[in-house]
């Protein structure tokens, strides 16, 4: 049985995601955002969500896109985590430096 | 006067309010309201027992999860600090305890849950808390600056939380379980013993198989005195002793209730226009093929979605593996899909009380249907995927009852 509710996306977008960062201080490891993109976030030791970039490096951020280790995930998927955080943690910036999410 | 809206919902929290945000990107014109009974506007109740907003090491205002003017930019009517006292579902009328009353086209009932009232003789006194609501916790959050000595009643994630937080103000812990272990039976003994471990390591003492016989203080909680006569003196006392819903309106305007209100998997109740969602919503796991009672954020939010969605026309079915993590003293406690014990499921586990690492894979009928994970929430995703899956554990049991083996192999 496919599960999607994740990919349920409230309001369309009409900007690319550029850059994601994660705020490690409002961070509470509640992995929704694993959940939703487990190819971009995992929980680190702490406990805290972390980026997954190429050469198996991964940190808060800030992250550049094309640096993601699933370069091939959607922009939707990564709104969705972003969404789906229960205290706002991460940040997602658009090409032009504006903020797509929050 | 009565005033009418399209989509009335009851409930402001996550639930309610990811609901109304659904309905305003599918529905532009369309009447929302909410009615809240707490005065604030949607905020994140999960952060609430965080020890970073509880020591007020994040700004206080991270806990705000919508602007002041969300709701009128959205065109969302925001009535809050009233209660709902009554539905008539068949003028589809609710009434307010202003004695308003509102008619709508769809109702959502996303009314979470309350603390349940403590009944200990002297739990009225100033000091003892309960943490579920934003005002709960300002109270916990100026009672902390000054208490030396904090007891925590009960087990669970709140508890835990609480317990890490009061440790790091620099306040003496006392934990008293009416357990024999931590989480029993939720958990089993070994799981407890870890997190009751980790706890002690922390400063905080533990004092199992007891119960509060009463809370001795003037206007003031003094001292809590258990019912074998141990006593021990404190200034704040957290009562984390469970929570339940408020269905009494509810089940009398003839909505069908259990523990919660009954719901199919489309989140609607038997009353045709009539939904629920979140924290009070019994609904048909089409997962598990039985009614759950989830009591998480991202469950609630996620029924926001589905059941908002469905009140615009749409039919989309609820399909979620629930999950729970939290973290403190040097451990990580993760809960996925289904926890409760019952005789007809049996458990594989993995790692031991030795290693520091212990999870439990709960399985039903050959399949997994959750798992509770200490020091090991990274195999949280894996197996939520396992679950969903629908997968057979027919012949894997030596590589899900190995803690060094990798779980991600068998979804390939």
């Amino acid at each position: 049985m496919k599960v999607d509710n994740y990919k349920l996306i409230i309001f369309s977008m009409d900007k690319k995601v550029s850059k994601i960062i994660v705020d490690r201080n409002l961070c509470i490891g509640a992995a929704s955002c694993v959940i939703a993109a487990c190819d971009v976030f995992e929980l680190d030791a702490e406990n805290k969500a972390v980026i997954k970039l190429k050469n198996n490096i991964k940190n808060s951020g800030p992250a550049e896109r094309p640096n993601l280790e699933g370069d091939a995930v959607k922009d939707a998927d990564i709104v969705a985590a972003a969404q789906s955080c229960p205290t706002k943690a991460i940040t997602l910036i658009a090409e032009d430096g504006s903020n797509i999410y929050p | 006067m009565q005033e009418n809206i399209k989509y009335l919902i009851v409930g402001g929290g996550v639930a309610g309010t990811t609901a109304a945000e659904i309905i305003r990107s599918v529905d532009k014109d369309g009447s929302i309201a909410i009615v809240s009974d707490e005065l604030y506007r949607l905020y994140s109740r999960i952060m609430l027992s965080k020890p970073n907003f509880f020591l007020e090491k994040i700004p206080f205002d991270n806990v705000w999860l919508k602007t002041d003017d969300w709701y009128k930019k959205n065109n969302i009517e925001f009535i809050n600090g009233k209660k709902a006292v009554s539905i008539d579902v068949t003028n589809k009328t609710i009434t307010l305890n202003d004695d308003k009353t509102i008619k709508y086209e769809k109702l959502l009932l996303a009314i979470g849950s309350s603390t349940r009232a403590w009944e200990a003789p002297g739990a009225n006194k100033k000091g003892v808390f309960y943490l579920r609501t934003l005002d709960d916790a300002k109270k916990i959050i100026a009672e902390v600056k000054t208490a030396k000595e904090a007891v925590c009643v009960g087990g669970g994630f709140v508890s835990f939380e609480m317990c890490d937080m009061l440790k790091m103000a620099g306040i003496d812990v006392t934990l008293v379980l009416r357990e024999s272990h931590y989480w029993e039976p939720l958990l089993d003994e070994p799981s407890g013993r870890i997190i009751e471990e980790a706890l002690k390591k922390g400063g905080v003492k533990i004092i199992l198989n007891s119960e509060t016989k009463e809370i001795l203080g003037g206007e003031k909680v003094e001292s809590i005195v258990l019912n074998n006569g141990r006593t021990i003196p404190c200034q704040i006392i957290i009562a984390g002793i469970g929570v339940c819903c408020q269905l009494e309106q509810i089940k009398s305007s003839g909505i069908q209730t259990n523990r919660g209100i009954l719901a199919n998997e489309y989140l609607e109740t038997n009353i045709t226009d009539i939904y629920t969602a979140g924290d009070c919503a019994e609904f048909k796991d089409v997962i598990l093929g039985e009614s759950v009672q989830l009591g998480n954020w991202v469950n609630a939010q996620m029924q926001g979605k589905i059941a908002g969605g469905n009140m615009t026309g749409k039919k989309d079915p609820f399909k979620m593996v629930s999950f729970y993590t939290t973290q403190g003293f040097g451990i990580t406690i993760a809960f996925v899909g289904d926890v409760r014990p019952s005789a007809d499921r049996s458990i594989i586990t993995r790692g031991s009380f030795e290693i520091g690492s212990y999870g439990r894979i709960i399985i039903k009928d050959g399949e997994i249907i959750g798992a509770t994970l200490i020091n090991r929430t990274q195999e949280l995703w894996t197996i939520s995927k396992l679950i969903e899956k629908d997968f057979k554990i027919a012949g894997h049991e030596t590589e899900l009852s190995n803690p060094d083996c990798k779980l991600q192999e068998l979804i390939k």
